[in-house]
C-alpha cells in the first residue's frame, strides 16, 4: 500500500506543470495578435513614430512608450500631444512618457520625431481599453518557518495606497522545494485593497517535513479593478525567498513524535548524510523519495491505529539507524452518559463514558475538564492510570453554598481534537445516599422498637424517604416507608411499631430523597427479639370424662407467640352432656391433607362448635386434637399433620350452649382412602352336586382402610395346579363374577354347577380407595347320587331278570339239559381222597395235607354221589363263612369228586402264574387256584380247602355248590361245569384267577355282599365283573370313583 | 534483517560523564585496617547476582515486546547501540582477565550506579509510552531495586576487602527530557540489555572472589 502511493506522487506534479504552461502559451498568443493589428493600423510605415504601447501599474497614470522612426538617430527629440480639448503636448528627448490617466473613450495621440532632416508625424488613437495594468511586482516581506508543524509562513506588504480604493487582488504564491526547485504547490490568495498598504500573511502546512529539503516561495499579483476596462496583467514573480535546516552531523528524522489522526496520509524524511538503505514503518518496508543529498523520505497513507507505545518509523543507514515513533488515534469522543449526583449533598460526582478508545495514552491522552456554567468554577480530571474502570470515569466537584441548579459543560481534549457534553441538573433531586451505617435496634416496648443508623450528608434542606425492611421468620417481609426530615449532624432515629412480642425480627433500612432518584444499599441486617408480653388470652382447654366416668381429663393447647384465632371462651362449663342414644354415625371422605366436616346452622348453640378427633382404633377416652369454631359457622376443614391416608378417624362435634356441650354429630372418616391390604377369610359351608354355599368373614378396620364397598366374588372351573384366574378383571367370559354390594351379606350360594367339578373361587373386598387383595379356594362338587343309583340299578336288575328267565328256562328243560350235558357218573365211594379230605376240612390248613400225601398217580377211583345241592346252595347265601366247615364236612366226603393228581415235585408251592401255564398240566391249575386265593381270605379258605385244596379232579356234581353265588351263575353252572369239566376251560380260569389286587378287592366286596366262599362259583361270577371294573373305573362313575370323593370332604 | 548494522555511540547525545571514575580506583589502596572476612558479603552478593541473572533475559523480553515492531520482532538485537552515560559490559577477556579484584568490583560498581539511574529513567519513559504495562513497569522497578541491593552488597565486601567505595555519582548528568519516543526506546533497550550483561559479568567477577575468598 505504502509502496505504491509514495511512487505516485511525481507524475502528479508534472502533470500540473504541463497545464499550466499550456494556458499561459495561449495567452500570449492572443496578445501577440491584438499589438500586430494595432501596429499595422496606426503606423503603415517606419518613417514615422510607431508601435506605441501603454500600460499602467497604478491606473492613475499611463506608460507610453513607442519607437522612433528607423532614421532618427539618438538624442532626436520628440513631441507627444494629447488631442483633447485644451491640447497639451511634451516635448521629450526619449521614446516613452508618463501621463496622467486619460478620461474613458478615444483620445488622438500625435508624436512628431524631430529629426535632423525633418519631422515626421505619427497619429495614433489611445483609448483606456489598449492599456494593460500591470502592477508591480510584489515582495515577500519575510519568509518563516515552523519546523515543528512544518508550517512556513509568508508575510508581504499589497502596497495598497497606490491603487483604488475596493480592487480585488489575487496572489499567487507558489512553493518550490528541493535545490531543483520543483513547484510543489501554487495557490491563490484573494485579497481587497482599502487604498492603504497591508502586511498579509499566508501560511502553508508541507507535507514533507520542513527539515528535509530547502522549500522556496514566490509570489505574484493580479489587480482586478472593475472600473479599468483595459487589460490586466499578471505582476512579475517576485523573487523567491528558501527556508532550509541545518543539519547536524547525526542523522535525524522527521518528524518526530507525531501524533496523527487514523487513516490520514504522513511522510517521514531522514536527514543524514550517509546514504539510507531502507526504511520500514513497524515491519513494513516502504519504497524511499530520494531528496536533495542523501536525504529520503517515505510517504505513509490511511495509517492504522498505534499500539500505546506508538508506531516505530525506522531508516537504516549505511552504519547507522535512526528512527521516529508515530502516534495514530483518534480524537476525543463526544463524553457520554454524563451524568451528575450526590451521595451527601456536598459533593457533586460527574460520571461519564468517554466512548470510543482513542488510541492514545500517556501524555496523549484524552484530558478532560469540569465546567461549571453559573458558578464559573471548574475541575480538571486527574487520570489515574491504574484505574479501576476504564470505561467510566468521574469527576468531584465541591458543591457551591445555597446553589441547587448546576450547570455542567464537561470538555474533552486531545492533540488530535476537542468534543464536549453538557447536562443541567437540579442536584436536591439527584441525591444517591450512602449506605446506612451504625444502624441499631433499641427496644420500646413488646410490641415496638426505634431504629437509628448514621447517614452521612448534608440532608437538613430536604426530607428523606427510607424504607425498612421487617423480616419475620418463617414469614413474608413488610416493607415500610417512611419520611425523615433531614438533619445536619447525620443521626436519624425513627420508631417502628406494630410488631409482635416476644419474636425476633431482622431489620435493614435504605434511604433515598422524598424526590425520589436512588436507593441507597441495604443497610447491614439487624436482628433483634422483642420483649415478652403478657398472653393475650387463656389456653384452649377441652375435657372429657375418663372411661369409667371418675375423673375429668383436661386437656388445653400452648399458644405459638401470638395467635390471630378466635377468642373461645374463657371459663369452664359444665362436662359434655353426652346424646349419643340417638345419633348416628356418618361417614366422610376427606381431600388431600384435610376432612371438610358441614352441619347445619343451629340457633341454640350460642357460643360456638367444637370438633374433636381421634384414630378410631384407640381405645376410649381418645384425643388426638379438637379445634374450636365460632358459632356461625357451619363447616370446618380439620387438617392436621398426624393425619395419615387409610386410617379411619373418629370426629365429634360438639355444640355449646350455656350449660355445656352436646355431641352433635359422630362422624368416621377417612382423610384418603386406600385399598384393603387383607382379603376377606372364607370358607366353604356346604357343597352339594350343584351348588356351593360360601360364608366369609369381615376385615378388620385396621386392614380395610376405607369404608368398605362390597365384595367382588369370581368363580370358574379349574384344577388348583390349572387355576387361570390370573386377570380378574379382564372380563373372561369363562370367569363369573358376582358384585355383591350388600356388605352385610357374609354368605354367597352359587347354584347352576356342574356336579363333581373342580371350581376355583375367589373373593377380594373393595373400597372407594381400590381393590384389596385376592383369596381363593378351589371346591369339587359332590357327584350326583340320584344318578348313581340309578346308574347301579338298572344294570342289576336286567341282570337279575336274565338270571331269572335263564333259571326258569333251564328248570323246565333240565331232563333235557342233564341228558345232553350231564350223563350220570357213579359215585365213587370207596375213595380215599374222599376220607382224606375229610379229615382235611377238620384239621388243618390244605397245604399240610398235601404235603402229607404223596400221591400215587397210578391210583384212580371214580366216585359218584348224588348230593341234595339245592340246600346248600340256600345255607351258602345267608352264612357264608361260618356254616362253611359244617356244610363242607357234611358234603364233602359225600359228592366231592376228588383226583389226586400231583406231580411229586410240587411241595409247598408258591403260585407262579406263568410257570403254572407252561407247565400245561390240569393238575398244577387247581393247586395254583386254592394257594392264589389262600392269604385273602383265610376263614373261606379254611372251609374251602376240602373242595379246592384237595382238588385234583373235582366231581361235576359238586361244583354247583360251590356257584351258589347267585342264581343265574348256578344254573349256569349246573349247566355248563356240572360232572366233567372239559379241561380245555382250565385257561381260562387260569387267565381270570389271578386277578390284580383291584379284582381282590372286589374280591372281598362280594364277600360283604355276601357272596358264596367256593372259589369255582366265584371263578364264574366275578370274572365279567372284574372285566367290567375297569371300565366304570375310567367311566363317569364307579365305586372307586365315588369312595374317593369323601376325603375332599 | 532486525540485525542494526547502525553504531549509535550517542543516542541521547548528552554529554559523556567525564574520566570515568572508575579510574580513579585503579588505585588499590592497601588500606591499613585488616577485612575481617569478606566470604560473607561475597556469598551474599553472587547469590544476588545468581538470581538476577535468571530475571535478566526476561526483562529484556518484556521490555522489547511492549515496544512495538521491529523492537518486538523475534530475534531482534541491536549490539551497536550503546549509551555514552552507560559503560558497555563488553570486555575483551585479555584485559578482564588482567584487572584485580578492586578493579572489577570498582568497574562492577560504577556500572550498576548507573544502571540503577538508567533503569529509573526507562521506567519513567514506559510510564509514559506504556502506562498500562503494569507487568513490565513493574519488572524495571525490581530490576532497579536488585541492581541497588547488589551495588550495596559490593560496598560491603568492598569495606570487608579495605577497599574505598567509590562516591555516589550522577552518572546520569543533565537528563535529556526532551528525548524523542524512539530515543526513549533505544535507550531503554540499551538498558535493559545492558543490565543482562553487567549481571553476568558480576556473577564472573563475584565467582571469581568466591574462589578467593572461600567461606
Amino acid at each position: 500500500m505504502d509502496i505504491y502511493l509514495c511512487s505516485k506522487r511525481p507524475s502528479w506534479l508534472v502533470d500540473n506543470r504541463r497545464m499550466r504552461t499550456t494556458s499561459d502559451f495561449q495567452w500570449l498568443l492572443s496578445a501577440f495578435v491584438l499589438l500586430y493589428l494595432m501596429n499595422h493600423v496606426n503606423s503603415q510605415r517606419k518613417e514615422t513614430p510607431y508601435d506605441l504601447k501603454c500600460t499602467t501599474n497604478n491606473l492613475q497614470t499611463w506608460d507610453c512608450s513607442w519607437k522612433a522612426p528607423s532614421e532618427a538617430g539618438h538624442g532626436t527629440l520628440s513631441e507627444f500631444c494629447i488631442d483633447n480639448r485644451s491640447r497639451s503636448c511634451y516635448q521629450l528627448a526619449r521614446t516613452n512618457i508618463e501621463i496622467p490617466a486619460l478620461s474613458r473613450g478615444d483620445h488622438e495621440i500625435t508624436i512628431r520625431s524631430l529629426q535632423d532632416a525633418g519631422s515626421s508625424t505619427s497619429k495614433f488613437i489611445l483609448n483606456e481599453k489598449n492599456i494593460s495594468l500591470i502592477p508591480d511586482t510584489p515582495e515577500i516581506l519575510n519568509l518563516s518557518a515552523d519546523f515543528s508543524t512544518s508550517t512556513l509562513h509568508v508575510k508581504w506588504n499589497d502596497k495598497g495606497s497606490v491603487y483604488p480604493r475596493h480592487s480585488n487582488v489575487i496572489w499567487e504564491i507558489k512553493i518550490l522545494r528541493k535545490k531543483s526547485m520543483e513547484l510543489v504547490k501554487l495557490v491563490t490568495h484573494n485579497t481587497t485593497l482599502n487604498g492603504k498598504d497591508a502586511v498579509h500573511h499566508w501560511s502553508w502546512v508541507s507535507d514533507l517535513p520542513l527539515e528535509c529539503a530547502t522549500h522556496y516561495v514566490g509570489i505574484r499579483c493580479y489587480v482586478d479593478n472593475l472600473l479599468f476596462s483595459g487589460h490586466k496583467e499578471w505582476s512579475d514573480w517576485s523573487p523567491v525567498k528558501n527556508v532550509s535546516w541545518t543539519p547536524a552531523s547525526q542523522p535525524k528524522v522527521f518528524p518526530q513524535d507525531k501524533v496523527i489522526l487514523v487513516g490520514s496520509d504522513i511522510t517521514f524524511c531522514c536527514v543524514s548524510q550517509e546514504k539510507v538503505l531502507s526504511a520500514q514503518i513497524g515491519s513494513t518496508y516502504c519504497p524511499l523519495i530520494h531528496l536533495d543529498g542523501e536525504n529520503v523520505a517515505i510517504k505513509i497513507r490511511n495509517i492504522s491505529v498505534s499500539d500505546s507505545s506508538g508506531t516505530n518509523v525506522v531508516f537504516m543507514i549505511e552504519d547507522n539507524v535512526c528512527g521516529t515513533v508515530v502516534f495514530a488515534g483518534y480524537p476525543p469522543d463526544t463524553p457520554q452518559k454524563l451524568n451528575c449526583e450526590t451521595h451527601d449533598l456536598k459533593e457533586i460526582i460527574c460520571s461519564w463514558n468517554p466512548g470510543r478508545p482513542t488510541g492514545l495514552v500517556g501524555p496523549r491522552n484524552t484530558s478532560y475538564t469540569l465546567f461549571e456554567g453559573f458558578s464559573g468554577k471548574y475541575v480538571r480530571f486527574k487520570r489515574v492510570e491504574v484505574s479501576t474502570n476504564e470505561s467510566y470515569h468521574q469527576l468531584l466537584f465541591q458543591m457551591v453554598p445555597n446553589q441547587e441548579i448546576y450547570n455542567f459543560t464537561l470538555y474533552a481534549r486531545n492533540p488530535l481534537g476537542r468534543s464536549q457534553s453538557t447536562i443541567l441538573v437540579n442536584i436536591t433531586e439527584k441525591v444517591y445516599p450512602h449506605t446506612p451505617t451504625s444502624f441499631k435496634v433499641k427496644d420500646i416496648n413488646s410490641t415496638a422498637v426505634i431504629l437509628s443508623w448514621h447517614l452521612p450528608g448534608s440532608f437538613a434542606k430536604i426530607n428523606l424517604l427510607c424504607q425498612i425492611e421487617i423480616k419475620k421468620i418463617n414469614s413474608v417481609q413488610e416493607l415500610r416507608n417512611v419520611t425523615i426530615k433531614g438533619v445536619e449532624n447525620s443521626s436519624y432515629r425513627i420508631a417502628v411499631g406494630k410488631l409482635n412480642p416476644y419474636t425476633v425480627y431482622t431489620f435493614r433500612i435504605r434511604c433515598s430523597t422524598e424526590t425520589f432518584w436512588k436507593w441507597s444499599k441495604w443497610s447491614n441486617k439487624k436482628q433483634h427479639l422483642t420483649t415478652e408480653a403478657i398472653p393475650s388470652k387463656g389456653p384452649d382447654t377441652w375435657r372429657e370424662w375418663s372411661s369409667d366416668g371418675k375423673n375429668l381429663i383436661i386437656y388445653w393447647k400452648i399458644w405459638a407467640f401470638f395467635s390471630e384465632a378466635y377468642k373461645g371462651p374463657e371459663d369452664f362449663m359444665n362436662p359434655i352432656s353426652l346424646a349419643l342414644h340417638d345419633l348416628q354415625t356418618e361417614q366422610a371422605v376427606g381431600m388431600g391433607k384435610g376432612i371438610l366436616l358441614t352441619w347445619h346452622h343451629d340457633p341454640n348453640m350460642t357460643c360456638d362448635y367444637v370438633i374433636k378427633w381421634c384414630n378410631s382404633s384407640r381405645s376410649e377416652p381418645c384425643l388426638m386434637d379438637w379445634r374450636k369454631v365460632p358459632s356461625n359457622s357451619t363447616e370446618a376443614l380439620i387438617q392436621s399433620d398426624q393425619f395419615r391416608p387409610g386410617v379411619r378417624y373418629n370426629f365429634f362435634l360438639y355444640g355449646c350452649r350455656n350449660q355445656g356441650y352436646q355431641l352433635l354429630r359422630s362422624i368416621i372418616g377417612y382423610i384418603e382412602e386406600l385399598a384393603p391390604i387383607v382379603a376377606p377369610n372364607f370358607t366353604v359351608e356346604d357343597t352339594s352336586a350343584d351348588s356351593i354355599l360360601v360364608k366369609w368373614e369381615d376385615i378388620p378396620v385396621e386392614e380395610l382402610r376405607g369404608f368398605l364397598r362390597g365384595y367382588l366374588f369370581y368363580f370358574e372351573k379349574g384344577e388348583r395346579d390349572t387355576s387361570k384366574m390370573r386377570d380378574l378383571e379382564s372380563g373372561r367370559s369363562d370367569i363369573k363374577v358376582k358384585n355383591i354390594t350388600d356388605i352385610s351379606q357374609k354368605t354367597l350360594r352359587i347354584a347352576d354347577l356342574q356336579g363333581k367339578t373342580s371350581y376355583h373361587l375367589v373373593l377380594r373386598a373393595y373400597t372407594d380407595g381400590g381393590m384389596g387383595p385376592e383369596k381363593s379356594m378351589f371346591v369339587v362338587t359332590k357327584e350326583n347320587s340320584v344318578g348313581l343309583i340309578i346308574a347301579i340299578l338298572i344294570p342289576v336288575a336286567v341282570a337279575v331278570i336274565v338270571g331269572v328267565v335263564t333259571s326258569i328256562l333251564c328248570y323246565r328243560k333240565r331232563e333235557w339239559i342233564k341228558e345232553t350235558f350231564y350223563p350220570d357218573i357213579p359215585n365213587p365211594e370207596n375213595c380215599k381222597a374222599l376220607q382224606f379230605q375229610k379229615s382235611v376240612c377238620e384239621g388243618s390248613g390244605a397245604l399240610k395235607t398235601l404235603e402229607m400225601n404223596p400221591c400215587t398217580p397210578n391210583n384212580v377211583e371214580v366216585l359218584e354221589t348224588r348230593s341234595t345241592f339245592p340246600k346248600i346252595e340256600d345255607t351258602e347265601i345267608i352264612s357264608p363263612v361260618a356254616e362253611c366247615p359244617e356244610d363242607s364236612s357234611d358234603a364233602e366226603p359225600e359228592n366231592h369228586v376228588v383226583v389226586s393228581y400231583c406231580p411229586p415235585i410240587i411241595e409247598e408251592e408258591i403260585p407262579n402264574p406263568a410257570g403254572d401255564e407252561a407247565g400245561g398240566t390240569s393238575q398244577v391249575i387247581y393247586i395254583d387256584v386254592q394257594s392264589m386265593y389262600q392269604p385273602q381270605a383265610k376263614p373261606e379258605e379254611e372251609h374251602e380247602k376240602d373242595p379246592g385244596g384237595g382238588a385234583g379232579y373235582k366231581p361235576q356234581m359238586h361244583l354247583p355248590i360251590n356257584a351258589t353265588v347267585e342264581d343265574i351263575a348256578a344254573e349256569d353252572d349246573l349247566d355248563k361245569t356240572a360232572g366233567y369239566r372239559p379241561q380245555a376251560n382250565v385257561n381260562t380260569w387260569n387267565l381270570v384267577s389271578p386277578d390284580s389286587p383291584r379284582s381282590t378287592d372286589s374280591n372281598s366286596e362280594i364277600v360283604s355282599f355276601g357272596s358264596p366262599c367256593s372259589i369255582n362259583s366265584r371263578q364264574f361270577l366275578i370274572p365279567p365283573k372284574d372285566e367290567d371294573s375297569p371300565q366304570s373305573n375310567g367311566g363317569g362313575w364307579s365305586f372307586t370313583n365315588f369312595f374317593q370323593n369323601k376325603p375332599n370332604d | 534483517m532486525n540485525e542494526w548494522a547502525g553504531r549509535v555511540r550517542d543516542l541521547t547525545s548528552f554529554p559523556l560523564p567525564g574520566p570515568l571514575c572508575l579510574l580513579m580506583l585503579l588505585l588499590p589502596l592497601l588500606s591499613p585496617a585488616a577485612p575481617i572476612s569478606p566470604a560473607g558479603p561475597i556469598s551474599q552478593a553472587y547469590s544476588l547476582a545468581v538470581y538476577m541473572q535468571k530475571n535478566t533475559s526476561t526483562l529484556l523480553q518484556t521490555y522489547l515486546q511492549y515496544q512495538g515492531s521491529p523492537f518486538s520482532d523475534p530475534g531482534f538485537s541491536a549490539p551497536e547501540l550503546q549509551l555514552s552515560s552507560l559503560p558497555p559490559a563488553a570486555v575483551s577477556f585479555k584485559i578482564w582477565h588482567a584487572l584485580d579484584d578492586g578493579e572489577r568490583l570498582s568497574h562492577a560498581q560504577g556500572a550498576f550506579l548507573a544502571l540503577t539511574q538508567h533503569l529509573q529513567l526507562v521506567g519513567d519513559d514506559q510510564s509514559d509510552l506504556n502506562p498500562g504495562s503494569p507487568i513490565l513497569l513493574a519488572q524495571l522497578g525490581a530490576a532497579r531495586l536488585r541492581a541497588q541491593g547488589l551495588l550495596g552488597n559490593m560496598a560491603a565486601i568492598m569495606t570487608a576487602l579495605g577497599l574505598p567505595i567509590p562516591p555516589e555519582e550522577d552518572t546520569l548528568g543533565l537528563v535529556p527530557f526532551g528525548a524523542s519516543a524512539f530515543e526513549r526506546k533505544c535507550r531503554g533497550y540499551v538498558v535493559t540489555r545492558e543490565y543482562g550483561h553487567w549481571t553476568d559479568r558480576a556473577v564472573r567477577d563475584l565467582a571469581l572472589l568466591k574462589a578467593k575468598y572461600p567461606a
